[in-house]
This record gives structure tokens, sequence and C-alpha cells, in this order.
């Protein structure tokens, strides 16, 4: 079957799937298409761009508190609520970046990191606007989008779009100067390419897609907490990129996918989800560090 | 400025490294549609001369000029933009990208499309990638992996990869690094040939004398990191100092 | 001008309070010594083998666990403390050998990525496997016997164990020192952070070298932690502020300079110690600002090269 029928039959089967899901599996369905969206944009950094972040739920923090503020604060409609966390998380990626992005590699790493945690603490500490600890919840969508099947296929639709555009945006001279530089900066510099703002354009673009994924969970989940820029939300959209496979489009999405249920089985099992994860992304980078992706691939071209 | 006409003109080029002289008070001015060597022993500076006229780190004092027009200490991204290209002398190209992608991401830069996400960059610049890849004899490989290409057809991508940006001055550090001798030779008359066919100017460093002599116009020679001699080829090869200071290679012997 | 001058009294009224600037300033440079125990190992260990842990804050908080439990039995005598202290070192070099070799030995040779990635997961490991086996609450460690109660010093009385912290801390830094600058090992250490081609080229045993500097860094942040657990809450939340002040020294000091990780530990310990007076819950952004601060004006840190 041709890539063109393939997709329509996979859109398809997306929009058909919440009829046979219970309310409970729709929102594990939301999930999915939230967090599918979360890991392509960083893997817009760590696949394409070689840039190894360890702060992007900063983005989705800010996507996902900028919604709830606005909704639950100011009582505003979501029509207002999403463009202003698009603009929020495109602005402190624009300022994260600026003092990140001077240095890759390891100083990136870092300094991704302890922005983030920055942001954390903001989150904890003014209570007046973000709860403190406990968060703010009670959030829901007003009409039609109140009912999960609705925001269901809202979210379907926002997902679909953002994700052609960075399909889109990886094919193009952009996304191909993008894969050069992850490899060999200094030769696309003598090419004639500002390589800092290419690498700035990417975070903040990354980063803007990030917070699209947290105002949509923000909504669905009906609450925002700390925990969501804390450390440790960090490392997901990393295992899920590298769990899919980063050398591909598509990888992030299975891996976001098989994270997402992993995570509903075991969490319902025990409290070490942590634990599990760790262990998890130990055994992915020690024994197949091409993800799943990678891995089928290898099986699909005949097994060496 | 003493040298109006001069198409690239370095005065008095410095470079410290903490205690380090590694460049002192260097000046040399190449003519349009010159071949220069610059030469020298090991460390005699040629790198740093090199890093420095290109961008990589500022010099501590002088200036370089291009086409008239002061360049000292400008990003390696603007030196493209106004025509100056270079190689590395470990080879300097994507390695995990099809050799068709090499020349197009090059092209994208030259083109200054780097930032358009309109048409798909597989099919760009087709055209002008087959030139290249024919001009510097690698026709057919353009959808190999670059990682995987020979030693030296990966140098002559490099050399396409610079060529593309379409530059007046180009710039080859060590360009046949790593070749066996023979490939030495004709690789550098590869470069002869196509600067006097696209009306270049490129200025080389080379230790290998043999490939020197063989396409060079003017020779410079570092030494402790200034400018030891200057001049013809055979004149160059004929002062005592240059004898001096190479001693034991082979300069002397005449064709 | 008078809104300005309430802002003052509010925020910097205890500037006028020489006792309380003084015992801040105090506070601010022990905690400094704990920090540059834990930068300084992430900077050694940096400058051999290029790997940021990001597992050092839970190294360091192993080391006031493990103080915890020898403190359990028998905290009214003082022998306890050395116990601990012996324990959180030696305790966290086993550890610290372990990990590197089963663990992130295997991954030298791939992407630096996948050796971040690693030392986060053992972020996740051992910060649950802290949770099972001590519990999810925070404990108190008591100071020990002898080092409880104050001394007076230029008129004002401070904590006698800030007082043990600050010189425990100029002692371990004399003897790093020593060992980086007096020592094969150590010159080989810092040859490998200035050139590591040098290291083939000397016929080096790098491996060993290798798991002897992850080993020793994980030593320093465990005696940092059970040097710590007196004067902290002893949680599974330990880890996390202290790892980000250690990362915010090593960016400030300049990646692989231990000396730069001593000025700056200081550094970010002080303005830490002075920013909750004035902004009790804005001080974390203070040093944030340093960092920003630094970057921009010096991109390699105060002590780094840039390269």
């Amino acid at each position: 079957m041709n890539r063109p029928s393939l997709l329509a039959i996979a859109i398809l089967a997306a929009i058909a799937l919440p009829l046979g899901l219970t309310d409970f599996w729709t929102f594990i369905a939301i999930e999915v298409l939230v967090f599918a969206l979360y890991a392509v944009s960083f893997n817009l950094l760590l696949g394409y761009g070689g840039m190894l972040s360890f702060g992007h739920a900063a983005f989705f923090g800010v996507g996902g508190y900028t919604v709830a503020i606005l909704v639950k604060h100011g009582g505003l409609p979501l029509a207002v609520a999403f463009p202003a966390a698009l603009a929020m998380s495109a602005i402190t990626a624009a300022i994260i970046g600026f003092f990140s992005v001077r240095r890759i590699g390891i100083y990136f790493a870092m300094l991704t990191f302890a922005f983030q945690m920055l942001l954390y603490t903001v989150a904890l500490k003014a209570t007046g606007l973000t709860g403190g600890d406990d968060g703010i919840t009670g959030l829901k969508a007003a009409g039609a989008l109140s009912k999960p099947i609705y925001y269901y296929w809202f979210a379907l639709i926002i997902v679909i779009v953002a994700l052609a555009l960075m399909h889109r945006i990886v094919h193009s001279p952009f996304g191909m100067t993008l894969q050069a530089l992850r490899g060999n900066p200094r030769r696309v510099e003598y090419v004639g390419i500002n390589v800092r703002t290419h690498q700035l354009a990417t975070f903040v673009l990354a980063g803007t897609i990030a917070g699209l994924a947290g105002a949509i969970f923000a909504i669905s989940s009906g609450n925002v907490f700390p925990g969501w820029l804390n450390w440790t939300a960090s490392a997901t959209p990393i295992v899920m990129a590298v769990l899919g496979g980063f050398r591909t489009f598509i990888g992030p999405m299975v891996g976001a996918a098989v994270y997402v249920m992993l995570e509903v089985v075991i969490s319902g099992h025990t409290e070490y989800w942590p634990l599990i994860m760790g262990v998890i992304i130990v055994v992915l980078v020690l024994m197949m560090p091409e993800g799943i992706m990678g891995m089928t691939r290898r099986i699909r071209d005949g097994k060496r | 400025m003493a040298n109006a006409d001069a198409l690239f003109h370095v005065d008095g080029l410095s470079k410290q490294f903490g205690g380090v002289q590694a460049l002192a008070n260097v000046t040399m001015s190449v003519a349009p549609g010159e071949l220069r060597a610059v030469i020298g022993p090991n460390g005699a500076g040629k790198s740093t001369f090199f890093n420095t006229i290109t961008g990589l780190f500022p010099p501590t004092s002088g200036n370089v000029f291009f086409q008239g027009e002061r360049i000292t200490g400008q990003p390696p991204h603007a030196l493209a933009r106004i025509g100056i290209g270079r190689t590395f002398q470990i080879t300097s190209i994507f390695r995990e990208l099809t050799v068709r992608e090499n020349l197009q991401v090059a092209l994208t830069g030259r083109e200054r499309r780097s930032w358009s996400i309109w048409p798909k960059a597989r099919t760009m610049n087709m055209p002008r990638v087959r030139e290249l890849l024919a001009l510097v004899g690698l026709t057919d490989t353009g959808t190999r992996i670059a990682g995987t290409l020979s030693h030296g057809d990966q140098k002559r991508l490099e050399l396409a990869i610079a060529l593309a940006g379409q530059p007046r001055l180009l710039l080859l550090d060590e360009p046949t690094a790593g070749m066996a001798a023979q490939e030495r030779l004709a690789s550098i008359h590869l470069v002869g040939s196509l600067a006097r066919e696209l009306g270049l100017t490129v200025i080389f460093t080379e230790h290998d004398m043999a490939v020197v002599f063989a396409v060079a116009t003017v020779i410079t020679v570092l030494h402790q990191g200034a400018v030891l001699a200057e001049g013809i080829p055979a004149a160059v090869r004929a002062m005592p100092a240059v004898q001096q200071v190479y001693l034991g290679e082979a300069v002397a012997p005449v064709e | 001008m008078e809104t300005i001058g309430l802002f003052f009294t509010e925020h910097f009224g205890w500037i006028q309070n020489p006792v309380v600037v003084a015992r801040q300033m105090l506070a601010g440079i022990s905690n400094g010594m704990l920090l540059f125990l834990i930068s300084a190992g992430l900077s050694l260990i940096f400058g051999v083998s290029r790997i940021v842990n990001f597992a050092h804050g839970v190294l360091f908080m192993l080391g006031a666990y493990f103080a915890l439990t020898i403190a359990g039995f028998g905290p009214e005598s003082g022998l306890w403390f050395v116990l601990a202290l012996i324990a959180g070192a030696v305790g966290l070099f086993a550890f610290g050998a372990a990990v590197e070799m089963a663990l992130l030995r295997p991954l030298y040779q791939a992407a630096h990525e996948f050796q971040l990635l690693l030392t986060f997961a053992l972020v996740f490991i051992v910060g649950d496997l802290v949770k099972l086996i001590w519990g999810r609450e925070d404990h108190a460690v008591a100071v020990p016997g002898l080092l409880t109660g104050s001394t007076e010093a230029f008129g004002v009385t401070f904590p006698t164990y800030r007082m043990f912290l600050i010189v425990f801390g100029v002692l371990v830094a004399i003897a790093l020192w020593w060992v980086l600058h007096r020592t094969r090992w150590g010159i080989l250490v810092r040859a490998a952070t200035m050139d590591r081609h040098m290291l083939g080229a000397l016929g080096t045993n790098t491996k060993a070298l290798f798991t002897g500097v992850f080993a020793l860094g994980a030593a320093l942040a465990g005696l940092g932690g059970a040097l710590a657990a007196p004067i902290v809450a002893v949680g599974p939340g330990l880890h996390v502020q202290v790892i980000i002040d250690a990362f915010v020294v090593v960016v400030i000091g300049g990646m692989a300079s231990v000396g730069g990780a001593l000025v700056a530990s200081l550094l970010v310990g002080i303005v830490n110690a002075f920013g909750v007076l004035a902004f009790p819950s804005a001080a974390v952004v203070l040093t944030f600002a340093l960092m920003a601060f630094i970057l921009i004006v010096r991109p390699w840190g105060l002590f780094g090269t840039p390269e």
C-alpha cells in the first residue's frame, strides 16, 4: 500500500477510535494524542537539531498553566486561552533559548534543565496565581467540548495540523539545514548560514508546540500541577523519543503511545513508576539505542 | 593599505594564545587570480593563520581585508556570504546526509533560503547539484551517504561544497592531507584547473613541496609565526633562508 | 521616594543589623562549602569523561541517608558522626565505581545523549529506591555532641556546626588541591581534562582513570551529604535543590575547573543566604539572575576557558 492511503486509513481510524471507547479510555486516547505531539516537538530538537534538552517540560507547563490561569481566573474561552498559551510558551522559549542555545551540547542540557527548575520554583511559590503545591483544578471546556468525545476530536484536529506543519518543516530547506548542523555546525557556518539563529528558531518552534500540547492536556485532564514542570517531567519526552526511535519522524509518536499505555497499566499496580521508567531507560540506552522504529526497520530490512 | 588592487590583504596580523605568539605581524597581499601557497614547517603558524583569517577566532591585533573591505573578526557565515569559501584540514562534510543533500545544504546557504519551509528540500537545485558533482568528478555518487565515500572523494565533495557558494576567494587548508602521493598531484591539478576555469583566487596551505610547486603562482613561507619569505616559486626555492628552514626536506630538486 | 524607603526597610532592613549580616554570611559560606563538595566532583567527572552527571544530587542524598542510618545506632556519642562521614565517602566511592564500570563504561563510544540519559535514569532509580528503603517522610539528624551549641567569634555567636563545616570544607579543598597537583594520579587527571587525546598518547590506563575519577566525585558528593545531614531535612526530595545549585555553580565557575567550582560555590551560597533574607520567596531567582549575567559577559564561566 502506498503512503497517502496508509495515512488516510490512519486518520480515519483515529477519528473513529473514540466511538468504541468508554470515557476513561477516551481520556487515555487524548493523552496519547497530546504526548505524541509533545514528543515530536521534542524530537525537532533531539532528532533533527541534535540538541538534547533536559527542560522541555518547561513549555508544556507554561502552556498548561497559561490556559488554566486564563480559564480559571479570567473566565476566558478556549479561543482566547489557546492562542495566549502559544504566545506565552513561544516567549518563554525565546528567552530560555537565548541563553541556552549559545552553547550546544552539555551546556545546553544543563541550562535547559536549570531554567525549567526555575519555572518549577515559580509555579510552587507564586501561590496567588498558580495555586502553589495544589495546582489549579476543576478546569472544564464550555459547551460541546465538555464531552470527552468532542474534546477528543477537537484535540485530534489540532494535533494533526501541528504534526503536518512539523512534517513539512523537517522536509523543507530549513529542516535540511537543521539536520546538516546536527552533525557539523561549523561546516554549516561556512556555507553562509547563521547556525545560532536557526537553532534558536527551532527551539522556539519546539517550545511553542510543547506549550500547545500542555494547553490541550490542561483542559482534558481538568487540572495543572507544579509537577508538570518538575525535572521528572522533562524525562518524559526524552524517553518517548528514544523509546520510539528518534531518528524517524514517526518514532516519537509510537514511543508516546507505548509509554502512555505502559504508565496506565503499571501505575495501576505500583506507585514506583519512576523506578520502572528508570530501568526502562537503562535497558533502552544499553540494548536498543535505535528504539522501536529502528528495531522494526532493521527487522524489515533483513536481520543483520 | 599597501596594495589597492589586491583581492585579499592581511595587515600586521598577530595572534597570541596565552603566552605563545602563534602569529607575529603577518602582512600579505593576494592579487585576483593568484594561487597562493602558504608553507612552513610544522608549528610555523599555518593553521592559526588560516583559522584567524576565516573568522574562527579573532586576531590579537591586525586586520584582514577582502575586496577593500575590512572583515576582521567577522563570523564565518558572514565571510561565506561575501564570497569566501573554505575547506578544512580534517575533511568537513555532512557525513550523515547524502552527497546530493550535502550540496543542497550548501546551495541553500548560497541562496539564503535556509529559512524557507516551502519547497521540498530533496528535489531542490538538482541541475546545479549535477553540475557541481561533474565539476569535481563525483557524477553518479549523488544518492550515497557522504560518510561512506572514500577519503579522496570526501575531499572532492568538500571542494564542491565550497564551490557551491560561488566564492571569489577559496581557502584550502591542506587540501591533499591524508592522500596517497599520486592522488595528491591529481587533486591539486583539479584545484588549479577549476580555479582558472571559474576565475577563482586560491590560498592554500600545504606541506608536500611537490604539490606546492605543481600549481602555486606565489609562495609565502611562514616561520615561527612570521613571514620568512615571499615570491614566485623559483625565487623562493633559491632563497638560502628557506633552504635552511627546510633543511633536509626536498626543496632543492629542480624538475 | 517614600515607597522606595518602604521597599528598602521591608527587604533590606536587616543590613543595619551587623549580627544578622555576620550570621547569614557564615551560613552562606558553610552552605557554599557543601556545594563545593558536590560541584567539585561534578567538575572533575566532566573534565575527564565529558559526562554531566545528573545523578550527582542523588549521590549526595545517599550520603545523607547513610548518615541517618548510622545516627540511628547511637546519636549520643560523637563517634557515630565520624563513622557516618566515612560511610558517606567510602560507600559512595564504591557505588560510584560500580555504576561507572557497569553502566557508563559501555557508553563512552556512544553519542553523549545516551550518557546523559543514563545518569538521568539513575536519578529515577535511586530516588525511588530511597523511598523503598527509608520511606517517603523527611527525617532529622541530630548535630553530633561535640559540635552542638554555639561559639563566639568577633563578638558574635555562631552555631558551632556551621563553623565546623567551613573548617572541614577548607581542609577538603586543600586535600583535593594536593591530590590534583602533587600526586601522579592527580596530574594525569588534570592532563586528561586539558587534552583528552593526551591520555591515549601517554598509554595510560584510561579505564581505571575514568572509574577512579567518577568514584572520587561520588565520594565527595557522599561526604557532602553526610556532612549536610544534621542541617537539612533528610528526605526523598533532598537531591533536587542540590543538583540545581550545583549546575548553577559549574556554569558560573566554568566546567571542569575545580578552582572555579570553589569560588562559584561560595558565591552562590552567599547570594542564596542573603537572597532569602531580602526576598524570601524569590531567592532562587537571584542565583539564576547571577548565572544569566555570567553567561552574557563570560559564556564559558569565570574560570573556564573558551574552546
